[in-house]
């Protein structure tokens, strides 16, 4: 079991090792702020969509199985949408479409199929934590090294109240070599790509080791 | 046959209990969204009359298009939220402020890209004071020589603001 929780952080890292969800993990990495709130949102829906479909593996019938899993994930985005829109009306601002645009992110219908209508619902959350964390890992990760880059900061707000800052980091005699165009999407393909290519040589690292 | 059947019945189930999720989860967070949509809109509002209280009137002739809001600002008169296509691709949104009378008395762009030394020229302080503060529900609106494009989104807008004007209250 832990085995399945370490899984998803490197080695079957989604949006490294998988290449799923790349759509949101560029587009919304430009700031720590609502990446971590995407991560959030992403991790819950994930955790209680594979608990759920795990639970009822059984009763589904398996040609309408898709159909059920995304009346299932839909309802559960469309409920954290309604919280965070609620609760956190900045973060819901600056997520805009994305947030809604996890009812297709392939990360959790693809977990749905792969893992949990095939396993119990314990392992099933701890999959979706460790696929989520892996998500996390990967969009919080992208975007501290975009945020550092493009302002030579960070910043992050309290997501609840946005006026206050939970910690910053400004490096004003670093200020006039900013490189704001890690703040554009062609900055995010750049990161990205650099990201990509550590997790292959992690990856092969430890397979490496595996075979030895 | 049968099968079929089941198939349609467990979908059925399924989205309905969702639904039924939804729908009380969306009747908990509704009120707070609504609110915080207020306190937004608040704040703008307060560029216009500091200090006096809102309250949203005439929901019906709100349509969402060119009518984005009307407000009573107590004591004061009525703002009308406005949008309207001039010459940029984002439009323009302006609040106006009529007293109880129908005289225009502020004018505040909220939002707008248009050409500047052009289009922009009709947002400048002097250009609002001479163009549309004062005007009466009887008096047209002029256009403004060298924007002619934003100045007739203008005119629409204030136009469609007025057409109103006398069913409220």
């Amino acid at each position: 079991m832990w085995k399945n929780f370490k899984n998803g952080l490197i080695k079957e890292n989604p949006v490294f090792g998988l290449y799923l969800g790349m759509c949101s993990t560029l587009a919304i990495s430009s700031a720590i702020d609502s990446a971590i709130g995407m991560s959030l949102c992403v991790i819950i829906v994930l955790i209680l969509s594979n608990c759920i479909i795990s639970a009822m593996r059984k009763i589904i019938p398996d040609e309408i199985r898709i159909p059920v899993y995304i009346v299932i994930i839909a309802s559960l985005v469309t409920i954290v949408e309604m919280l965070v829109h609620a609760f956190m009306p900045e973060l819901y601002v600056s997520l805009g479409a994305f947030l809604s645009l996890i009812v297709v992110n392939c990360i959790i219908l693809g977990r749905a199929e792969a893992f949990a209508n095939k396993n119990g619902i314990l392992a099933s959350a701890i999959d979706g934590l460790g696929m989520g964390l892996g998500y996390t890992i990967a969009i919080v990760g992208l975007a501290i090294v975009r945020e550092f880059l493009s302002t030579m900061g960070l910043v992050f707000h309290n997501p609840f109240d946005a006026s206050q800052e939970i910690f910053k980091i400004a490096i004003p005699a670093l200020e006039p070599y900013k490189i704001s165009f890690f703040s554009t999407s062609v900055g995010a393909f750049l990161a990205f790509a650099c990201f990509a290519a550590l997790f292959a040589k992690l990856r092969s690292n430890s397979s490496k080791k595996e075979v030895k | 046959m049968k099968k079929i059947l089941t198939l349609v019945l467990f979908l059925g189930i399924v989205s309905a209990i969702s639904g039924l999720v939804l729908g009380y989860v969306n009747s908990v967070t509704e009120p707070l969204i609504q609110e915080a949509a207020i306190k937004a809109e608040k704040a703008n509002l307060e560029l216009m009359y500091p200090g006096a209280d809102f309250t949203p009137v005439g929901d019906k002739y709100v349509d969402g298009s060119t009518i984005l809001g009307i407000y009573e600002a107590d004591g004061q008169g009525y703002i009308f939220k406005l949008w309207g296509k001039g010459y940029s691709s984002s439009g323009i949104t302006i609040l106006v402020g009529f007293d109880y009378d129908g005289t225009i008395q502020k004018l505040v762009p909220l939002e707008q890209q248009e050409t500047n030394g052009f289009g922009a020229e009709n947002f400048k302080d002097d250009a609002i004071n001479s163009l549309y503060i004062g005007k009466t529900l009887d008096q047209d609106v002029d256009l403004r020589s060298g924007s002619t494009v934003t100045s007739k989104a203008m005119q629409g807008m204030i136009a469609a603001a007025k057409a109103v004007f006398p069913e409220l209250g």
